[in-house]
């Protein structure tokens, strides 16, 4: 009798014990919503930010201890949360204000996510937040650079990327240490595109330019999606400036860099504000006929076995392309956002904004060559900053200043073809 | 008899709509309807009822929602002031617009229309004042009720509900006039209308003021919902085509119509979108595209129109001939 | 100085000449069944894609990519015509609109689901690169692009003119009551326009490959640009989009360089309201 109570008992014991093993293997997961322009003009951008994403997914989700110290990497999971797993719902934006924040909507009242991320286009990244900021939801942004977006007194929005004002700075150090160098550098031009993105640089470069006394010798605007740019380039060819400096994006960077060759201009020195001319189709399309194009980015391959090194690696093998600059911004946020996650050991909103408040991430930290991250009270990243490279052999970026994180000297003048 | 007992059952339905499915997205869906139905129902005055194919009526839409964005960012006004000054403004445009563009005839009308929303989209596009690229953003924490920014989507469908019944209201009105008389016969042949002595031009003239006025409410109403404008979706073409494609989808110069085709049309985009956009293939617009397709092809009058027919065939075994006839009107 | 303005004004006829050539399908379904078709863009867009593919898979150039391209596009200008065209044309002109833009969604969407988003381009020196002539520079490319178009434009008008196979197109457009009367089938008629002017699109596409980027959504950038020539030319009139389309090419490059790049379609759009002001029919259209 008693032996069959014991093993009544410990088959009993064995069924509870399976069944803890079982809800444990069912495990939590922390669900994030993540809108970004799946289709439409920006589609590419969009896809290539979707697939950044699940790279970082998969390293944080499982365990990697070939990337050292960076965070979240070495286990699986978010530590924090007893190793919970990361899921991203990603949702598409569509290209339209009104669609972004209906999606940002619906992630965060039908698929409750506990944080949001997004949306490439500022005007997108605007409306979506204002929805998360109704609810109280964080929303973390990695790329989007119009200044309205920190401006508007919010709370619950916090953004990575470096903005206009970081942009022209790097510009003006750059070409103030080059001629210091002996280069020529004193009439440049812009050239920019009248969407929100070109218009905010451009205005901006002016303003940091002429403040530190050098003036823009020539601005030519011109509308997005061209189907023809030879007007802008024949401007150019007339006034030969010293330093072209070009805000375009994809579509465009590609046609100026066939014009160029038709029309046989090669300017001294081009430099590209990133977006376009970071674009993996950019350099699969016209690398070879840019050659030496400057550019700017926080992002860089770094040394063989470096997390960075890994991550394009992990990159390529997922969406066919190189890493680039704007791919790298956005899941440099995501790693901020699921580091706060983690570090709040909770999914409760409240707690994420709170830990995001308190995030001081150091350079070693980050995939982005940023300063660190460290948000101030108006959301943005103050220590957010960039690096000029340059396109030498036609297929891949290399970082050229400041020296510090040079991997190269820059080569000057301008090759072209 | 009959009739006006499914009307009040349709309409007990779309008043408590919002109370049935009541999840956030759900109501928003549902408002999104409504307002995407006052729009197309405007456009259908002029482009419906007179079969003047515009493909500029954004222009009208954008200044709405820019004069109630305007109302706010420049002069911390309720966004609701920007209704009135909207009307104003879009009835003067399309005074000036209608004027030249409303002589030309078919495609020429379409294709000057599309030239001047391009142009408008363009100037505004470089224009500071109102934001230029940038965009205007409305109130981003509401100060009282009258910055209209709520969280949930239920004042906004009663509101747009309300807007909606008015639009309906004076399309009916306009449609059982003797300016409603007018307009089908411009449409049907404008030459003939002439010869009857109809005043053409002038009729013609006063249903797209009309009608402008009542798609710059939508565009405002638009911009306080989403709390924001620019260029690319206050004044894309985009937003044209999809108020022409929603009046003949669901039967265009039919009092319903546009409501029908937003019914089916603004579900159909943002499910489609919530299943398949996420997965970043472009899946959703086959789906859509692939549906307006078949709709198209297989019931060119719009889905209206084959309810007509349907409930006339029952009422009588023969085919109804004012249906058919309608449903081949050039 | 003035070398430059001539070689804006050269460029801006070879812009013309390649506008001309895309519009010059869409102008002849146009004029021919009164039918708006809003996927027009996208059919240039697949001819550029077809090119693509003849040159990935093959290596080869315009040579091969571009009578390829014509004849796919031939084809599925054959099929959209008996699949949907056919049937909305019986219906209201606003069905045409309907139908065609789902269609337009569906050619897009479809490219973006097989292709990708990304942007694609052949390489540079497909069709010999740029030359120099009295110290103009001149992309071959775009050369052979204006080349054809004038030829393509030279063979329609020819075609509708001279053959019995355009006086019947011409008739059945006319009256296709009449026509079917003297034993001219308008269905056939029809199929073989749609055939020509997709055929026509899908080279068109094909050549601009050979110059300008790829992606499921350059229909868009195009398309408005083909309306607004075929409209200025004269709905249905073929010669009428090779002078409307140098017009628009020669207006633009040239408000680009005098005005700024920003303002050129401004300038663009404006001229051609104010020019249906005083021929509302357009510059070659019957009025």
């Amino acid at each position: 009798m008693r032996f069959k109570h014991i093993i009544g008992l410990l088959c009993a014991a064995s069924i509870s014990v399976m069944l803890a093993g079982h809800a444990f293997a069912q495990e939590k997961t922390v669900k994030i919503g993540a809108v970004y322009p799946l289709s439409g003009n920006a589609a590419s951008a969009g896809v290539h930010a979707k697939a950044a994403i699940e790279v970082a997914m998969d390293i944080i989700n499982n365990p990697h201890p070939e990337f050292g110290n960076f965070p979240l990497a070495k286990n699986a999971g978010l530590a924090g949360l007893g190793g919970a797993k990361v899921e991203v719902v990603f949702a598409d934006n569509q290209g339209s204000p009104a669609t972004g924040q209906n999606q940002a909507l619906r992630l965060i009242t039908e698929e409750k996510v506990v944080a949001l991320t997004g949306s490439y286009q500022s005007g997108i990244t605007l409306t979506a937040s204002a929805i998360a900021e109704k609810y109280g939801i964080p929303f973390v942004n990695g790329e989007s650079v119009a200044a309205n977006l920190t401006e508007r007194g919010f709370k619950w929005f916090f953004r990575v990327t470096p903005v206009a004002a970081d942009f022209a700075k790097i510009y003006y150090e750059f070409l103030k240490d080059m001629k210091a160098a002996g280069v020529k550098t004193d009439s440049v031009a812009l050239v920019h595109d009248n969407t929100e993105y070109g218009t905010s640089v451009s205005s901006v470069i002016t303003s940091v330019f002429k403040d530190n006394g050098q003036s823009i010798a020539l601005d030519i605007a011109y509308a997005v999606n061209a189907t023809d740019v030879q007007s802008q380039i024949l401007q150019l060819k007339e006034k030969k400036p010293d330093v072209v400096i070009m805000i375009a994006y994809a579509s465009d960077a590609i046609l100026y860099a066939k014009t160029m060759q038709a029309l046989d201009y090669k300017p001294p020195m081009i430099i590209a504000d990133d977006s376009g001319y970071s674009d993996p189709s950019f350099i699969k399309s016209v690398g070879k006929i840019s050659q030496g194009v400057l550019n700017r980015s926080s992002w860089s391959v770094g040394p063989p076995g470096s997390p960075t090194a890994l991550i394009a690696e992990m990159y390529k093998k997922k969406s066919g392309d190189e890493m680039d600059d704007t791919a790298g911004r956005q899941m440099q946020a995501f790693f901020v956002l699921c580091g706060a996650i983690d570090r709040a050991g909770s999914t409760d909103p409240a707690k994420i904004q709170a830990a995001l408040k308190a995030t001081d991430l150091k350079p070693d930290q980050l995939m982005m060559g940023y300063k660190g991250i460290k948000f101030d009270e108006k959301g943005q990243n103050v220590l957010a900053s960039g690096l000029v490279i340059q396109l030498q052999d036609g297929e891949n970026y290399v970082a050229v200043w400041p020296k510090a994180n040079a991997e190269k000297t820059p080569v000057l003048p301008y090759k072209g073809w | 008899m009959r009739r006006l007992l499914w009307l009040s059952v349709v309409l007990a339905l779309v008043v408590a709509y919002p109370l049935l499915f009541s999840t956030p997205f759900q109501q928003r869906l549902g408002a999104l309807v409504l307002l995407y139905a006052i729009a197309a129902s405007a456009w259908n005055i002029v482009g419906g009822y007179a079969g003047q194919v515009s493909v500029g009526h954004v222009v009208f839409f954008g200044c709405g929602a820019y004069a109630a964005m305007g109302a706010y960012a420049h002069f911390a006004l309720s966004p609701l002031v920007g209704i009135p000054v909207g009307i104003v403004i879009s009835v003067a445009i399309s005074a000036i617009i209608g004027v030249p563009t409303l002589r030309l005839s078919g495609h020429y009308f379409s294709m000057a229309t599309i030239a001047v929303a391009e142009l408008v989209r363009l100037i505004v596009t470089n224009t500071g004042y109102l934001g230029a690229a940038v965009g205007l953003s409305g109130p981003t924490v509401p100060r009282n009720v009258f910055d209209l920014s709520f969280i949930s989507a239920l004042p906004y469908y009663y509101l747009f509900l309300a807007v909606l019944a008015l639009t309906l209201g004076i399309t009916w009105w306009i449609a059982n006039s003797r300016m409603g008389f007018y307009l089908r016969a411009i449409r049907d042949s404008e030459r003939a209308a002439r010869s009857l002595g109809a005043p053409a031009s002038r009729t013609k003239l006063y249903a797209f003021m009309l009608s402008a006025g009542l798609t710059s409410v939508a565009g405002a109403l638009y911009a306080m919902m989403f709390g924001f404008v620019d260029p690319e979706s206050g004044l894309g073409i985009l937003i044209s085509v999809k108020m022409l494609i929603m009046a003949a989808l669901g039967g265009a110069g039919l009092l319903f119509g546009p409501l029908v085709g937003a019914a089916i049309l603004v579900p159909l985009e943002e499910i489609s979108n919530n299943l398949l956009g996420g997965k970043g293939a472009g899946l959703t617009f086959v789906l859509y595209g692939a549906i307006i397709v078949l709709i198209a092809r297989f019931q060119p009058g719009g889905i209206l129109m084959l309810v007509k027919r349907m409930i006339a065939k029952r009422r009588s075994k023969l085919p109804s001939a004012e249906a058919r006839g309608a449903a081949h009107a050039p | 100085m003035s070398s430059i303005l001539v070689q804006v004004i050269v460029g801006g006829l070879l812009l013309g000449a390649v506008y001309a050539l895309f519009s010059s399908g869409l102008t002849l379904v146009w004029g021919m069944m009164n039918i708006v078709n809003f996927a027009h863009g996208d059919f240039v867009m697949l001819g550029m894609y077809v090119a693509f593919v003849v040159w990935t898979l093959f290596g080869a150039g315009p040579w091969a990519g571009a009578p390829l391209a014509a004849l796919v596009l031939a084809t599925l200008g054959v099929v959209v015509y008996f699949g949907l065209i056919r049937d909305i044309m019986k219906g209201p002109m606003l069905a045409q609109i309907l139908g065609t833009f789902g269609l337009a969604l569906l050619l897009r969407y479809s490219v973006f689901w097989w292709f990708g988003a990304n942007f694609l381009s052949l390489p540079e020196n497909l069709v010999g690169g740029t030359f120099e002539v009295a110290g103009l520079r001149i992309q071959a490319s775009r050369l052979l692009a204006g080349a054809v178009a004038l030829l393509v434009t030279l063979g329609l008008h020819l075609l509708l003119t001279r053959t019995s196979l355009g006086s019947k197109m011409l008739a059945v457009a006319e009256d296709s009551t009449a026509a079917q009367l003297m034993g001219i089938r308008p269905d056939t008629m029809q199929a073989i326009a749609w055939a020509i002017a997709a055929g026509a699109t899908g080279l068109a596409g094909a050549l601009i490959a050979t110059f300008f980027y790829i992606v499921p959504t350059v229909g868009e950038t195009l398309g408005i640009v083909a309306f607004v020539t075929v409209s200025l030319g004269g709905f249905g009139s073929v010669p009428g989009a090779l002078v409307a389309g140098l017009l628009i090419g020669v207006i633009e490059s040239l408000s680009g360089y005098l005005i700024g790049p920003v303002y050129k379609d401004m300038v663009v759009y404006s001229l051609f309201l104010g020019f249906l002001w005083f021929r509302p029919q357009g510059l070659m259209g019957k009025s």
